[in-house]
């Protein structure tokens, strides 16, 4: 029983753990994906924000440094992804694939330039628990919920904010409306590009984090492809949480579970070949898209970029 | 700000030169180097001998012109891989995964078909790659086609599934233990592709891509199937509206886009590697989709580009080997040439 | 009527898109108080003038003056700013939004970090009861009919506290009841101390409600008068220009047509009994219509869109499936799978000419093979004979008069009259067809193009092939049709014969009145 109960207390506080980079990147994706902005870039802005912050933080032995320095390089990606899209109107998709490629070769690229191709691994030290005062107390849900590293907590801020937001304030309506309906937005007075800038170039910043989060919580390395697709399951968790904080949040437990579930079946069994359990994390997500498909409500304009000037009728 | 006040033949001739395919292709290249080049000088090496080795290592050797060509292959499979069905504006970014299926399936079949003719065997193992590559693609098609699934998700996380395959099937069905490395035991010798010259070896994978990608230009082009796919494409309401089954066609195009890169697989088996090994597609990675949007889906375009993005990697092996310069670099400069291009685009369109 | 106070002037403006000159040295003048009528046939510059002063468009050249005083207006943030609103004919709204919602968008609302809207409401309530209109607040806009959704539309202006108001063609959507209510109401606007462009390329409408008419051809002046001194032929004369021969013309022409008789014995070309559409959210779109279109006829379908037009063309042409009743072609039952009476011979022109007609990004020739790629000769063994196709598409430009560099240019680089020839000359040319299903044929087309359609479908019927003329536009089916049917909520709530045709009696019909 008790034996039980300390393996269900340790799932828990793993998937908790998990669930960071997952609920950071989603929500990114989905703040741009409001205002009509498909990022399909955020696996590779994961990537080079997870090795920059990574040289950052072992250069100057500052976490904190290590992140505020991959969400200005997010935020950066953002920028000119935005400027790209909104301003110059290039397909939206065809950047983000561009600046995918990009970022995957930068992430490899800076480690090999400033380390050059050695054997020693640079390592910096993992995100320390930050136990909240009494909180943290309680028997078993204390410790599950409230002794965590400061980012668990951050990322379940930012989506209840990121709710509160856009659902709650008239700041959030007008941001919601440049998805829906552009010209319509546009014509109330809205700006547009203003605020495709700003919730493109925020939720880079936030798949910024979400990137740098993955060196520092596991093993305190950078390695090749460290991201292993989270990018691309944020992106589908936005689909199957219809483009809205709290269902992103939910989703991204359950990714969390699926991944800690795989790693600790791989651990304690050799029944199942553990490849399959490599795989099960992308199966899920496929039979998840395609078990919520009929529910899944996305911003009407997503994908396309909006031209004042041009004529429709 | 009347346009009427500009001076009119200043303004054309830049027009006309930059309207120019090949010009704004020269272009974004240029602009490409310059950039990649002031970065590589910041980073203390010698930009000028860096691009140098990138373009000329190819050219300089036998053995780097095969070793181009060899690569020319499943690029231009690749990117042909993307073109077509990003000709519906589907996107297939799962290229690398289908390319994997397609060696799994060459592999098997050349594993298990053992002992039949050589006439009969290599198109066996070929037709067993793309078959598995175009079941790989047929996947994310009728997920989209059944259940309006996101093409980009499916095809991507398609890949992850394939790696973890990969590895499977090279440790746990048919391992090579006398390798250090997840790798298969070899096909049957029947199964591999004849060779066109032996020393350094190229094989006939060559001749046969070539016919293939004439044939997509052909099909995409001039045939009306391909009309179809260009309209829905161009507009799915409208190709719908007037008769042309869009959900259809877009599956068609995924299913043939693996079916391309699954042939990719299929001939790096039969014609190089002889075996499935994990981390094969390293080389190639996403590179077929960068090719496919330089070239602006045009499949006329594709094996130019693809030639000179292989003579780029080729090189930037050299560069790694010479220079110490990490060949990421060319990444980076691909990257460059692709985004130039298309703000090209822009000045042309102003 | 006294002259009033000049409270806006628009001088000497220029606007070009991709060297097409849409407005050339246009002026505009609006008195405070005044209906300003905008007239003129579609492609004359009305809408890009008034885009250009809600500050959608930036003109090239030229001012505007408010008062006297020089504006710069470079979004529409700067035109509300500044007392101008605008109803665009497409109204702009977010259909699963609430009406309040919908208004208050963009403005600053009193309690911005929590969204209570009641200061909001209360001062919509307000309004409404000011300018006596009749809305429920609280609804999502897309279950309200299309005439509240233009009430709505004009409670955003009013709501922003505009001086100017600009419609653009706001009766398009009305039932002819519904224009006369929206007539008295823009009085009532008026005393209330607005004044009002009206939009319109309907002659009556501007004589039965300006104060005044500004006309426009071809995005040049023509000239501008009061009511008092306007004249019906003047205008008509102004709005056509030269290209059309007034005389020999189908829109203005005096001649009463008869309708055809019909033959009961001749199988019709089509025949639809029965027929139901149900959307996959299980909401009924079409209830049990029924139907028959004989050699020789123009069958019309009137009604205020969203009635069920759109499914019923959708149905019949197979983008959408039916969920009962039986199509019936040349008296055979067809099952209606993919696109089965498209390939019998059927051809279409869609209401939505950019979303279900157009191919942006191929060429010229590419669009107008669209739907014929199959057939001969411009396909032979799967292959498309291009030469053929180029071949084709020059008479086809010719023919219809559709501007363009050649088959090889960009159909992007057409305008939206010249997009509508391209849906037209598709329509026309690819022969052998005895049904044809036109879905508001002449939207976006000037005068004299207009009446060539007109007289295109008149000579088909004049061979004997049927037509069916689905259209927003009463005057034009009341002008062409030998039977009209009247839609509402899907359902065919009646068919009139020519000789019954009456216009109150018609709109009585589309706001659900059985006859």
């Amino acid at each position: 029983m008790d034996q039980i109960l300390h393996e269900v207390a340790f799932f828990l506080k793993q998937m908790m753990l998990t669930m960071v980079p997952f609920i950071l990147a989603a929500q990114g994706t989905m703040l741009a994906g409001r205002t009509g902005v498909f990022n399909v870039a955020t696996e590779g802005i994961m990537l080079t924000t997870a090795s920059v912050g990574f040289i950052i933080a072992f250069q100057s032995n500052s976490i904190l440094l290590g992140m505020v320095a991959a969400m200005l390089v997010g935020g950066l990606f953002g920028l000119v992804m935005a400027y790209m899209t909104t301003s110059l109107k290039l397909n939206q998709f065809v950047i983000g694939l561009a600046f995918f490629f990009l970022g995957t070769g930068i992430s490899t690229l800076i480690p090999k330039l400033i380390f050059g191709v050695s054997l020693v691994q640079p390592v910096i030290p993992t995100l320390q628990n930050l136990p909240i005062p009494l909180l943290s107390k309680i028997p078993f849900l204390g410790d599950i919920f409230f002794n965590q590293n400061i980012l668990v907590y951050v990322s379940v801020l930012v989506s209840l904010l990121l709710y509160y937001f856009l659902y709650r304030t008239s700041f959030g309506l007008e941001m919601r409306s440049v998805g829906e309906n552009p010209k319509m937005a546009d014509s109330l007075g809205i700006n547009v590009f203003r605020q495709r800038y700003v919730a493109i170039i925020i939720g880079c910043m936030l798949i910024g984090l979400a990137g740098v989060y993955l060196p520092m919580v596991y093993t305190g390395t950078f390695t090749e492809q460290i991201t292993k697709g989270r990018g691309w399951l944020a992106s589908a968790l936005c689909f199957f949480g219809g483009w809205r904080p709290l269902p992103i949040l939910y989703g991204s437990l359950f990714f969390a579970g699926i991944e800690v579930l795989a790693y600790r079946v791989q651990i304690g069994t050799s029944a199942i070949p553990y490849q399959f359990l490599i795989m099960l994390p992308y199966v899920a997500t496929i039979v998840v898209m395609v078990l919520t498909f009929k529910r899944s409500t996305t911003p009407k304009f997503l994908g396309s970029n909006y031209d004042r000037e041009k004529r429709t009728l | 700000m009347s346009k009427a006040n500009q001076t009119p033949e200043n303004k054309f001739s830049v027009r006309k030169l930059l309207s120019h395919p090949v010009m704004s292709y020269l272009l974004a290249i240029l602009a490409a180097f310059v950039a990649s080049g002031i970065f590589i000088a910041l980073m203390g090496y010698d930009p000028f001998k860096a691009f140098q080795t990138i373009l000329v290592t190819s050219f300089r050797t036998p053995n780097g012109f095969i070793q181009t060509l060899l690569k020319w292959v499943p690029l231009t499979l690749l990117a042909l891989a993307f073109t077509v069905p990003y000709a519906t504006m589907k996107f297939n970014i799962g290229g690398e995964g289908q390319l994997l299926m397609g060696a799994i399936g060459a592999t098997i079949a050349g594993i298990l078909l053992k002992g039949l003719p050589p006439i009969l065997m290599v198109p066996a193992v070929l037709l067993a790659g793309t078959l598995a590559g175009a079941i790989w693609g047929f996947i994310p098609g009728w997920l989209l086609y059944r259940y309006k699934i996101n093409e980009i998700l499916t095809t991507v996380l398609l890949n992850f599934v394939t790696f973890a395959l990969v590895n499977y099937i090279a440790t746990e069905v048919y391992p090579n233990p006398e390798v250090g490395h997840p790798t298969t035991i070899r096909i049957a010798t029947e199964g591999w592709l004849p060779m066109l010259v032996d020393n350094p070896p190229l094989h006939s994978g060559l001749i046969l891509m070539v016919m293939v990608a004439i044939g997509v230009y052909a099909f995409t082009n001039r045939s009306t199937r391909g009309y179809e796919l260009v309209a829905t494409g161009a507009n799915p309401r409208a190709a719908g509206v007037f008769g042309i089954n869009v959900p259809v066609m877009f599956m068609m195009g995924l299913v043939i886009g693996g079916a391309l890169a699954g042939l990719a697989g299929g001939i790096e088996v039969a014609g190089i590697q002889h075996h499935l090994i994990e981390g094969m597609h390293s080389n190639f990675k996403i590179l077929g989709i960068i090719i496919g949007l330089i070239a602006k889906g045009s499949s006329l375009a594709v094996p130019f580009v693809a030639f000179f993005i292989a003579v780029m990697e080729v090189g930037a092996s050299a560069m790694q080997r010479t220079l110490n310069i990490p060949i990421e670099m060319v990444y980076i400069v691909e990257a460059l040439i692709l985004l130039f291009v298309l703000l090209v685009d822009v000045v042309r369109r102003k | 009527m006294e002259q009033n106070e000049v409270i806006l002037q628009m001088v000497d403006i220029c606007k070009a898109f991709d060297g097409n000159q849409a407005l050339d040295h246009v002026n505009f003048e609006l008195g405070a108080r005044e209906i300003h009528g905008l007239l003129g046939g579609n492609g004359a510059g009305k809408t890009t003038l008034m885009n250009v002063l809600y500050g959608l468009y930036k003109q090239d050249s030229g001012d505007i003056l408010l008062k006297g005083k020089k504006l710069r207006i470079a979004s529409p943030r700067d035109a509300i700013r500044n007392g101008i609103g605008m109803v665009h004919q497409h109204f702009l709204q977010i259909n699963n939004w609430s009406v309040v919602q919908n208004v208050v968008l963009g403005s600053s609302v009193q309690n911005k970090w929590t969204m209570n809207l009641a200061p909001e409401v209360a001062k919509l309530q307000k309004l409404c009861d000011r300018f006596a209109i009749d809305i429920d607040l609280q609804v999502e806009v897309g279950e309200l009919p299309m005439g509240t959704r233009q009430k709505v539309e004009i409670l955003k202006a009013l709501y922003r506290g505009v001086d100017i108001l600009i419609l653009d063609e706001p009766t398009t959507n009305l039932t002819p009841q519904e224009v006369d209510a929206l007539f008295v109401s823009l009085k009532v606007m008026v005393d209330e101390g607005l004044s009002i462009v009206f939009i319109t390329h309907k002659l009556r409408e501007v004589l039965s409600v300006c104060d005044r008419i500004t006309l426009l051809r071809n995005g040049k002046n023509v000239t501008c008068m009061p009511r008092s001194e306007a004249n019906e032929e003047t205008l008509v004369r102004g709005m056509v220009g030269e290209d059309l021969n007034v005389k020999d013309s189908v829109i203005f022409s005096k001649e009463i047509r008869e309708g055809t008789k019909i033959d009961e014995v001749v199988t019709p070309v089509l025949e639809v009994k029965g027929l139901r559409h149900v959307t996959e959210q299980g909401i009924e779109r079409l209830k049990d219509v029924t139907f028959s279109i004989h050699p020789g006829e123009i069958f019309g379908i009137a009604g205020v869109a969203g009635n069920g037009q759109l499914e019923l063309a959708e149905t019949l042409v197979g983008v959408q499936s039916k969920a009962g009743g039986t199509i019936k072609y040349n008296g055979r039952e067809l099952n209606m799978v993919t696109a089965e009476l498209l390939q019998q011979g059927l051809t279409y022109i869609p209401e939505d000419r950019l979303g279900d007609g157009y191919l942006p990004k191929v060429n010229v020739a590419q669009n107008l093979i669209l739907g014929a790629q199959h057939k001969q000769p411009y396909s032979k063994n799967g292959f498309i004979d291009w030469r053929k196709v180029f071949e084709a598409s020059w008479e086809m430009i010719k023919e219809y008069n559709i501007k363009t560099s050649g088959p090889k240019d960009t159909a992007a680089n057409l305008s939206g009259g010249n997009i509508q020839r391209v849906m037209i000359a598709r329509a026309f040319s690819h022969v052998g067809d005895s049904l044809m299903l036109a879905h508001c044929p002449t939207r976006g087309l000037d005068i004299p193009s207009m009446d060539f359609v007109y007289k295109k479908l008149l000579a088909r019927k004049m061979q004997g092939y049927a037509t069916l003329l689905i259209s927003e536009d009463l005057d034009e089916l009341l002008l062409l049709c030998d039977r009209i049917g009247v839609m509402y909520r899907g359902e065919l709530v009646g068919i009139l014969h020519r000789s019954q045709f009456d216009k109150y009696e018609i709109g009585r019909m589309m706001s659900g009145v059985k006859s």
